[in-house]
């Protein structure tokens, strides 16, 4: 068992690896580039490999709703399939983001061809440049040649990048493919500047400056050898220039008059006064060092304490040699210490030592190469203040808080302000959820029975309505209560044989409590009425197919005789076209009396009859809206027929009822048919009684009955909804054993006789199958009605929902549609609608009116899964969801118990 | 799926409607096309329901056909609009042996153009079936006639069909799908393999096989 569980769940993931990459080639296919971003492929990153929530589901998870979390990854995996657009925004950047290269320009290299990388290092749309200097030196690695090439500064947008390119990439001399392919980008290098903490300088005289980068993870770049004649000046002061305003060089620059950026005057810490005096002989002749930081004042760092410390060496030799890198080593170590997030507010202890170190205010910057203080951008105390509304800066706090920090304190302003306002914003979009939610619980609420009656009080109902308990009843039924009765049937449903009993008071044609006398005085009156309309509506019939045998014979006279037709009987035509029951020619014999269309005669003439409506006269031809046969709607639409418009009546159609024959002749023929057939049956006295009644009324009414009684209209309808009837009659549960030829009949009579009285609203499709069941238990035509007329709420109310319905896009909701017009007639088997029949029947008293919305969520809670697991879309959500199939649905007529309360 | 390599097949999903008259034969239609059965006693079409065929249509085209099964009496309910969304060809039957369901085909067809177009503003090819001409006693030359109201009415085609029989079922299929992939941009065909449809010429295979004339 679990093996196989095993191979399934690796299939699944197989197969879903299998349907991303396909997504993906034909992505490729299909577009000119595709995107990192592309859900696909995001999709492929994290999909069923990342997922922990793949493993096969156990038996507890059909018990359980998956948790959150498993939803939202499950989602986000079938999100990926669809609609990339809304993954694609809702998606957090889990994207394959390009990595900032700390050394090798691999990235590059892929991200875009060489040759684009090279003309992106001069200025262009995207990139600024603000700084370019070729023949600057590197040497890549130790035991190397120097190798030049093209240092270039790029801004784009608040990043700065520094790029330096060996001129063997940059010159031309290689081809193309020898250029991507080349060993010099190894060479190259792209640093962010953001990374860099750190850029120490060198200086020698009659040659050009040193600079090595510095990153926060303590990573030296190579240094950068810039040819002599102030460019490495030229550079800082670019650089300089790009980090403003949110960045700034530490020290500074110094502006010099007449000079633009200069070194900063250094100051030896331990000496007093003592100033080198740059000026005398130009400041590129003196060697010097220095370490500027790059910060970012205003900005808290997260790493924001650094270790102060200096070198307790005295002042050092200008000369650089391997002090430098001693330096450079330590600083490194240094840096790499710091970044470690050292966030101990405590770590400078003594304030007075940390202003000392600091070296501002009292005594004069003391820059010197010897020393490397590095420094926080802010205090401590500041930068702890920065995280408050206010400003208040501790007593004794030296940090820069100079009029250059002008800028930066509407910029803290700006911070603030802008948390705040997300803050409310995060705020108010949840209240307005958690209001929202409020609303849908309120609705929720409302669905549901304030009490809802227990199911084990005062006794254990899981067993139903038993037969035992219904015959107590039945001794005693005044000792019964109702809704004990009805809580009974609703957590156990009712014994299968008692059911023919107990239905009629669940459906309100008996009153629980009422004696065998009341009951069957009931019955009388039902049966009596139900006669009369029998007699009512088949009276009718027989007129309806009269007049059609009329029109038959008119036709066919008209057309053998080969005159043309006019404009009366082609009213006629139009308005029963049983005429030409053939469309192509044929017209029946008005005495076929077998079961299949009859032989007509093959005239040319006859082809006049089937006039498309557009060659009619304009009064004649029918509107195209609102005078079909079929309207889906009932009321208006079926009956919204005036004289002016010609109504196409549906024939009826021939082999199945047995009145073939209308003339009143035939009746007596008609009868015994009928009588032969349900002498049989006990309980269908009323049948045979009532075709007895048919005979005597056709009788007494006269043998021709006249048009007149009936208007045409009335006529139209009836002969309409015959039809219709006839059709689903005819199609109604075949494979069900009840249902034979008898209990067709049965069947169709019981309905026409409830349209009979309905008319206004007609036969709707689906009345024959919220009939059925009915019949199968009751088996009787008494009460029937009545029992229909409960059922048929059901239908009105799903007009009404279909109604509200067409105001939106409810795609998704078809599968409903069928389930809560025929309340779930067609998705379960029969056994189970009984069951499910009954609970909804007795719901309004015990638990809740809409009760019918419960069950509809547990099939869809059911369905979900299987759609889930299997990864549907919409053409295979369809298609699963039953159509036209007896589904018997687990656990769902168990007992109401398992849904959702 | 096919079998073919990624780059070469091409797949397509067609939504595909059937409507009509009630009980002319649709859900039958279907059913035979789909499934290859028949039964005198399918249920009658509540809502809608749905069927899918898969169609080789041929060694680089797949085909899916989603078949939209609408209840005949929804011609006016108030789902039609619903149903018809992003259609892109429809089926209008009616029943031979049923002149009143002739006579709805064009009130169907006026209720589908009225509801759906293609995107470029032209109603969707459909075609229309005669079915349960098994039932019909005699043939008769009426060729012509229906050619006319088809040009009349807008329909690209029209078959005679019968379910039960499985007459011209799958050539209706085929005739509807082929005009569809003509509208749809992506698809060259220039390759015409001969059984390509002329709009104006006698519908192919519109004659049942059983030898009338």
């Amino acid at each position: 068992m679990e093996g196989s569980t095993e191979e399934e769940y690796k299939e699944k993931l197989l197969w879903n690896v299998k349907r991303e990459v396909k997504q993906i080639m034909e992505e490729a296919v299909t577009k000119k580039f595709v995107h990192e971003d592309s859900s696909h492929i995001i999709a492929l990153c994290m999909g069923p490999c990342a997922l922990e929530y793949t493993k096969l589901k156990t038996s507890d998870h059909f018990w359980t709703d998956p948790s959150a979390n498993e939803l939202v990854q499950r989602h986000r995996i079938h999100g990926a399939h669809r609609g990339q657009d809304a993954a694609a925004g809702r998606r957090p950047a889990l994207g394959i983001r390009k990595r900032q290269s700390s050394g090798s320009m691999s990235e590059d290299r892929f991200a875009a061809s060489a040759r684009e990388y090279v003309e992106s290092l001069h200025q262009n749309s995207r990139t600024h440049l603000l700084y370019g200097k070729n023949n600057v030196l590197v040497q890549p690695k130790k035991d190397m040649e120097v190798l030049r090439g093209y240092l270039s500064l790029h801004q784009a947008g608040d990043n700065l990048t520094l790029k330096w390119t060996p001129n063997q990439l940059i010159n031309g001399t290689l081809g193309d493919c020898d250029l991507e392919k080349s060993i010099y980008w190894d060479y190259a290098l792209t640093v962010p500047l953001r990374q860099i903490v750190c850029i120490h300088c060198h200086q020698r005289p009659d040659s050009g400056g040193t600079l090595v980068l510095v990153s926060q993870d303590g990573i030296q770049r190579p240094p950068l050898h810039f040819p002599p004649g102030g460019h490495l000046l030229a550079f800082l002061s670019c650089l300089e220039t790009g980090l403003s305003p949110r960045g700034q060089l530490e020290p500074p620059l110094w502006s010099q008059k007449g000079k633009g950026k200069v070194f900063p005057k250094l100051r030896k810490r331990s000496s007093t006064a003592r100033l080198i005096d740059q000026d005398r002989n130009g400041e590129e002749q003196t060697a010097a060092d220095y370490v500027f930081r790059i910060v970012y004042p205003g900005y808290r760092y997260d790493a924001t304490v650094t270790i102060n410390y200096h070198h307790t060496t005295g002042s050092r030799a200008p000369s650089l040699d391997d002090d430098e890198e001693e330096e450079d080593r330590l600083h490194a170590m240094i840096s790499m210490i710091c970044s470690r997030n050292l966030t101990d507010p405590n770590v400078m202890k003594d304030h007075g030592e940390m202003m000392e170190m600091q070296g501002f205010g009292g005594s004069p910057s003391s820059w010197q190469q010897a020393e490397v203080t590095t420094q926080e951008s802010l205090c401590q105390s500041c930068s702890t203040a920065g995280s408050n509304l206010s400003f208040d800066y501790p007593a004794g706090c030296t940090c820069i808080h100079d009029p250059s920090d002008i800028h930066t304190v509407p910029l803290k302003m700006l911070c603030q302000n802008m948390k705040r306002q997300i803050v409310s914003r995060a705020f108010y979009g949840w209240l307005a959820y958690c209001r929202h939610l409020s609303t849908v619980r309120t609705h929720l609420s409302a669905l549901v029975n304030h009490n809802i009656v227990p199911p084990d009080r005062p006794c254990e109902a899981s067993g139903g309505l038993s037969k035992e308990v219904w015959s107590k009843y039945q001794k005693d039924c005044k000792n019964y209560k109702e809704l004990e009765l009805l809580r009974l049937v609703y957590y156990g449903g009712v014994q299968h044989e008692i059911r023919k009993e107990v239905w009629p008071f669940l459906l309100g044609h008996y009153k629980f409590g009422m004696g065998k006398k009341d009951m069957s005085q009931i019955d009388a009156k039902i049966s009596e009425r139900y006669q009369q309309v029998m007699r009512e509506w088949k009276a009718c019939e027989v007129i309806v197919k009269q007049r059609e045998k009329e029109m038959h014979s008119a036709i066919f006279a008209k057309l053998s005789s080969g005159s043309s037709i006019d404009s009366h009987v082609l009213r006629l035509v139009h308005r029963d076209s049983t005429l030409s029951n053939e469309v192509f020619m044929s017209v029946d014999e008005p005495d076929a009396g077998s079961q299949e269309t009859p032989s007509g005669e093959d005239s040319t003439p006859t082809m006049t009859t089937l006039v498309p409506p557009a060659a009619l006269p304009p009064e004649e031809r029918p509107m195209v809206e609102f005078d079909s046969p079929d309207s889906g709607l009932p009321s208006s639409r079926n009956y919204s027929v005036t004289s002016a418009h010609s109504q196409i009546l549906s024939s009826i159609d021939d082999g199945q009822s047995t009145e073939e024959e209308g003339g009143v002749g035939e009746e007596g023929r008609t009868s015994s048919v009928l009588g032969g057939h349900q002498d049989s049956l006990t309980e269908d006295r009323l049948c045979s009684q009532l075709d007895k009644l048919v005979i005597n009324g056709a009788a007494t009414e006269g043998l021709s009955p006249s048009l007149s009684s009936y208007t045409m209209e009335l006529l139209d309808t009836v002969a309409l909804n015959l039809h219709r009837i006839d059709k689903d009659v005819q199609r109604c549960d075949r494979n069900y054993y009840y249902f034979t030829t008898t209990n067709l009949e049965k069947l169709r009579n019981i309905m026409c006789s409830y349209v009979w009285e309905h008319l206004e609203m007609g036969y709707v499709q689906g009345m024959c199958d919220l009939l059925a069941p009915l019949m199968v238990i009751l088996d009787d035509v008494g009460g029937l009605e009545a029992a229909l007329g409960l059922c048929y709420d059901g239908i009105l109310d799903s007009e009404l929902f279909e109604l509200m319905q067409q105001n939106g896009d409810y795609t998704h909701f078809y599968f409903c549609y069928r389930w809560f017009l025929l309340d779930f007639k067609r998705e379960l088997l029969y056994e189970d609608v009984f069951a499910i029949w009954e609970v909804i029947w007795v719901a309004p008293k015990i638990s809740s009116q809409h009760f019918v919305l419960f069950l509809a969520l547990a099939l869809v809670t059911v369905y979900r899964e299987i759609i889930m697991d299997n990864n549907m879309d919409f053409t295979d959500i369809i298609n699963f969801i039953p159509g036209g199939v007896d589904v018997p649905c687990y656990g769902l007529c168990r007992s109401p118990a398992l849904l959702p309360w | 799926m096919a079998g073919g390599s990624v780059s070469e097949c091409k797949e397509y999903l067609f939504k595909v409607l059937v409507i009509g008259e009630l009980g002319v034969g649709k859900t039958s239609i279907i059913k035979r096309y789909v499934h290859q059965l028949f039964s005198q006693h399918y249920r009658a079409t509540i809502g809608v329901d749905f069927a899918l065929k898969v169609i080789n249509w041929d060694s680089k085209t797949l085909v899916r056909l989603q078949l939209w099964d609408i209840a005949g009496q929804e011609r006016f309910g108030n789902m039609t609009r619903v149903y018809y969304k992003e259609a892109v060809g429809a089926f209008v039957v009616f029943d031979v042996t049923r002149g009143t369901t002739f006579e709805a085909v064009s009130k169907w067809k006026h209720d589908l153009d009225s509801k759906v177009k293609l995107a470029n503003g032209n109603p969707i090819p459909s075609v229309l079936l005669a079915n349960k001409c098994d039932q019909k006693k005699e043939n008769s030359n009426n060729t012509a006639l229906m050619d006319n109201f088809c040009k009349e009415t807008g329909f690209l085609g029209w078959f005679e069909t019968s379910a039960k029989d499985n007459i011209n079922v799958d050539e209706a299929a085929r005739f509807l799908v082929e005009n569809i992939l003509t509208n749809d941009k992506g698809l060259p065909y220039e390759e015409s393999n001969g059984d390509r449809i002329k709009l104006d010429q006698e519908p192919v295979a519109a004659e049942s096989k059983s030898g009338c004339c």
